[in-house]
């Protein structure tokens, strides 16, 4: 069973993920650090727009900065990736999703009942 | 039920505060079954449940993208039903005619053909669900729209490992 706190996790990896640039930006990571500049190129983003995705990256825990005077290149963090590429947990968000649905459909259908009984 | 736990599986637990048969229903019946199954953003325009062994299922799955309305089908047969208690079927993409796609890209090891199980629990008014999914391929439609970055990632992946 995950903990709250790896559910939280996988959250934040999947929020990261959801966004193609920034799946772009991992893909190019997965080739090797990059500075900023060179992260930016194949786009048509500014740099702030740029250092913005890095930044939610880095926050999810995919992406390190290096110390390395004003470049700072990028790197590929992969272990967060490691989690959520399996297919159990794509599914399982799925599933969960889906039984939250569940769970307010029931509600729906008892309010519905109760304003039938009482209406 | 932990002990049993097959490998490559997705078991969620769930309690649900409402009787079991109604619980039933929301598996069963097409309508209720529209109402709550579609995933995040989707809707179920078709559902077609022949709920009896041996029975075939049918379910269209619609995804709104920028190019418009994106429908995805599945297929199945009913391989228990035990009312109220327990419903196993099997899945698999497939045309709206219910013709399995056959797609040979999928990796070895990841059967195209999968099955949910879904044991229900009567607590009194209230109903414990464990679902039980088994085998998914991972080009399914979860991981779809996600493959093209991940497949670099994936062998990343590996030659990090």
């Amino acid at each position: 069973m995950p903990t709250a706190i790896d559910d939280d996790r996988l959250t934040d990896t999947f929020g990261a993920l959801a966004n193609s640039t920034r799946r772009a930006i991992l893909a190019r990571l997965a080739e090797g650090a990059a500075t900023v500049n060179e992260l930016a190129e194949p786009f048509s983003l500014s740099l702030p727009a740029v250092s913005k995705h890095i930044k939610v990256l880095e926050r999810a825990g995919l992406v390190i900065r290096g110390q390395s005077a004003q470049y700072r290149p990028c790197a590929l963090d992969p272990a967060p990736l490691r989690e959520v590429m399996t297919w159990t947990e794509q599914y399982r968000r799925v599933w969960e999703t889906r039984f939250d649905q569940m769970d307010a459909y029931l509600t729906q259908l008892r309010n519905k009942e109760k304003d039938a009984r009482e209406g | 039920m932990t002990d049993s736990k097959p490998m490559d599986a997705v078991v969620i637990e769930r309690s649900f505060d409402a009787p079991v048969d109604l619980i039933w229903k929301l598996w069963t019946d097409p309508e209720h079954f529209k109402a709550w199954y579609g995933p995040d953003g989707a809707s179920i325009p078709v559902a077609k449940l022949d709920v009896r062994v041996g029975g075939t299922r049918l379910v269209c799955m619609e995804v709104q993208t920028p190019n418009g309305p994106m429908q995805m089908w599945f297929t199945g047969e009913y391989l228990e039903v035990v009312e109220n208690q327990r419903l196993v079927y099997t899945e698999a993409m497939s045309d709206e005619h219910g013709n399995v796609s056959t797609d040979e890209s999928a990796p070895p090891g990841h059967p195209q053909t999968t099955e949910v199980r879904v044991e229900l629990e009567d607590l009194g008014g209230r109903t414990r669900m464990v679902m039980t999914h088994v085998g998914i391929p991972p080009d399914s439609p979860g991981a779809a729209g996600w493959t093209m970055a991940f497949a670099k990632l994936a062998s990343y992946l590996d030659a990090h490992r």
